[in-house]
């Protein structure tokens, strides 16, 4: 039934439409949509960076990459980018290990711990606005439910967890593993779920221990989950915004103004939309590297086993 | 043949009636959009947009959003041309922006053609500021006030008055307890309400961005201090110093603990829950403090012009939202809009929106024997506008930068990670970089 490329499909079409305009017509839908709002945008945003245009501003200029320059020689854009770079290492590595850790936990197939995996999820429903003002409440530093209680139990927060800036980023990033190392843990199951049990089963007759079973054939098995859960949580790490916005608001100090905050303040605080699109594709910039670096280096070394 | 005549009276009736109709609501069928800031008195302004349809014809839809939500929206409204909102509050401090943008209608023909209905002499004088701006040589007015704010110092009444506290008072510092006249009387009077952890002296503002800049600059101008001085930038002033350094000492002594992280809504909170015992703030929260509702201290707040520096001119901070018109919208939608301006900016819908949580701009409604009854408030807060300075924050198109900087800056100070001289050193750079070439 499968024809070649150029030829007429044995389909009742009419005689005019070959197997290649067939399929250039059901991509046509997709194509539009990616041009209208993922490629133009792009383009668009990398021809405003090389001028000066604020919002609103009657006339522009085109200066070449002073934007460019202009990030890298700013303070802050570097210090949001390394509080960008903290962030997604922390939060995505603390919700690996707590979400690989959870799945094992919840993996027997019980009655109770199917109740508990549906409860376990239900941070990941709120949207993270909400979750953000709901910590801010808890956390407040004279009246918050949480601060109230460390402080009970004699533990020193200083001025809050908020507050200081030893704590605030560090804060900022258990409130994103509250909220998300659930779908990571969920994510971990369905491959614990899927894992081959002959492997494991040849592993015991030939007496491995629970130990060398984990390390030896379970944990290499899991690797294309991993590679699944870091680059979905790592790719949204990444955006991180809302909390910062609603909780911080990049404060105290720097100490969590991350790049995306920084973003928001300079192109939409301030109109500056130019100087805004070239800190954005400096992030693009950053982030395509890494993330195929990360997907390369870890399918090698699945290759490799 | 009677039948034919009958009927054409009985239309002639229905048409009369309905030119009638139309002659009497000039906007019917008309929907605008009005963008407002979340603030106290928005409720009322949604009901006061229902009932102008009942007058004109014409609906006012409003839309009530936060601070940043709002100049967001407004803003890339306005510079893109989408006409979204025919009407919008505008901030004080957005004015310079709005202006030299040419984004608004320039009310000032308008209010010349209206000049008589409009009792224009019945309007505080610095309520112009929120809206008043010189583009190029020409003045022009691109909002009309609406609610006018100002900064006042609110204190808890009854331990003012409590002879206990009096005498211990007395006992310390030579001099009777009241509400403060000078920066020595701020201090020692916040010194000695600090009893943590459960009562502290002062409280203001110290969250990083806008909420530590505002209430740093009404700190600023209470010692005599300015941003912009006869267009140059002062900021590096001994005044600003010398209020910086208050300010850092009023979040490490006198203020509670997690202060540094405070926006609007946990200022006043600690004061509502009777945690701070003074802080200075916008009369607009000035009639929350009686809602049992949302307030612990009902019955127990007294409210008194800020102290001030006795070699200064007293001046006192002055803000709030006037409300202007798109410049995008037809003609026929911007005169509609003017009329919902007028209507609810007259001395009646005033004096009724101050008892929906209002901020009176006229003097009628100020000194309204009725309303002094209810609200005893009014002449202190009248005192307050008289003495109104809309500049203190500088309503120029950078203003979002220059509070930016200081946002940081100040709140770097108070969490001791600059000393205030680099703080205030590094916010003067910063802000005269951004007038650099202009």
């Amino acid at each position: 039934m499968r024809s070649r490329v150029g030829e007429r499909l044995k389909l009742p079409l009419p005689l005019f439409i070959t197997e290649k305009k067939f399929y250039y017509f059901f991509l046509t839908p997709a194509i539009v949509y990616l041009t209208i709002f993922y490629i133009y945008p792009l383009f668009y945003a990398l021809y405003i960076s090389f001028f000066d245009y604020c919002l609103g501003a009657k006339t522009t200029t085109f200066i070449g990459i002073t934007n460019y320059l202009r990030a890298f020689t700013e303070p802050r854009f570097v210090i949001a980018l390394k509080n960008t770079m903290i962030f997604v290492a922390g939060a995505v590595a603390i919700e690996l290990c707590l979400g690989l850790a959870i799945a094992f936990l919840l993996s027997p197939e019980t009655r109770t711990m199917r109740v508990i995996r549906a409860l376990i999820l239900l941070p990941t429903s709120l949207a993270p606005l909400v979750v953000a003002l709901i910590w801010k409440a808890l956390l407040q530093p004279d009246l918050g439910v949480v601060t109230y209680y460390l402080r009970s139990l004699g533990i020193n927060i200083g001025r809050g967890l908020l507050e200081e800036r030893s704590t605030a980023l560090l804060t900022i990033i258990m409130i994103d593993v509250w909220q998300w190392t659930p779908l990571v843990s969920m994510i971990f199951l369905a491959g614990i779920k899927s894992l081959p049990h002959d492997v494991v089963e040849a592993g015991i007759v030939d007496g491995a221990s629970p130990w060398q079973i984990l390390r030896y054939i379970t944990l290499p098995l899991l690797r294309p989950v991993f590679v699944v859960a870091t680059l979905m949580r790592g790719m949204d790490a990444l955006k991180i915004f809302d909390s910062v916005w609603a909780i911080t608001g990049g404060g105290p100090g720097t100490a969590t103004t991350v790049l995306n905050f920084y973003l928001f303040e300079q192109g939409i605080q301030h109109l500056k939309v130019s100087y805004g699109a070239a800190i954005g594709n400096l992030f693009l910039g950053i982030c395509i590297p890494l993330g195929v670096l990360f997907v390369s280096l870890l399918y090698f070394r699945q290759y490799k086993i | 043949m009677r039948m034919r005549r009958a009927l054409i009276v009985v239309t002639c009736i229905v048409l009369g009636c309905i030119v009638g109709v139309a002659q009497e609501k000039p906007f019917s069928g008309m929907v605008l959009r009005l963008a407002s800031m979340a603030d106290q008195f928005a409720p009322f302004l949604v009901e006061l947009g229902r009932r102008f349809e009942t007058l004109t014809g014409a609906r006012v839809e409003v839309d009530i959003l936060g601070y940043p939500e709002l100049f967001a929206a407004v803003t890339h409204d306005l510079a893109t041309g989408t006409k979204v909102y025919d009407l919008i509050t505008v901030d004080i401090v957005w004015t310079g922006l709005f202006a030299e943008r040419e984004w608004m209608v320039d009310l000032e023909p308008l209010i010349k053609r209206d000049y008589l209905e409009l009792d224009i002499p019945d309007i505080l004088p610095v309520c112009w500021s929120q809206g008043r701006w010189k583009v190029g040589d020409k003045w022009v007015q691109i909002a009309f006030p609406m609610a006018a704010y100002a900064n006042s110092l609110i204190y808890r009444k009854d331990l003012f008055e409590d002879p206990a506290e009096k005498e211990a008072f007395y006992k310390r510092y030579g001099y009777e307890l009241r509400p403060p006249r000078s920066i020595k009387e701020l201090r020692d009077i916040a010194e000695f309400f600090t009893r943590p952890p459960h009562l502290y002296g002062l409280v203001a503002n110290g969250a990083r961005g806008p909420a530590v800049a505002q209430d740093w600059m009404e700190f600023m101008r209470i010692f005599g201090g300015d941003i912009i001085r006869d267009g140059k930038v002062v900021v590096y002033s001994p005044e600003n110093l010398a209020a910086l350094e208050f300010f850092v000492e009023l979040h490490t002594k006198w203020a509670p603990p997690g202060s540094v992280g405070y926006w609007w809504d946990d200022r006043e909170t600690a004061y509502r829950t009777g945690l701070a015992v003074m802080q200075s703030s916008w009369s607009i929260a000035r009639p929350g403090y009686e809602d049992p509702k949302i307030s612990l201290v009902v019955g127990k707040t007294g409210m008194a012009i800020p102290p001030f520096e006795p070699s200064t001119i007293v001046r006192t901070g002055f803000g709030g939202w006037g409300i202007g018109i798109n410049n995008d919208i037809d003609p026929e939608r911007q005169e509609a809009a003017w009329a919902f301006i007028k209507w609810i900016t007259s001395a009646e819908i005033q004096k009724e929106w101050a008892r929906h949580e209002g901020a009176p701009i006229r003097l009628s409604v100020l000194t309204d024997p009725e309303l002094v009854r209810e609200m005893p408030w009014y002449p202190t807060l009248l005192k307050i506008l008289i003495h109104g300075d809309g500049d203190y924050r500088p309503r120029y198109p950078e203003y979002s930068e220059i509070q930016d900087i200081l946002g940081l800056r100040v709140h770097q100070a108070i969490t001791l990670e600059l000393t205030p001289d680099e703080a205030l050193r590094l916010a003067h750079q910063e802000i005269e970089a951004l007038f650099a070439g202009k």
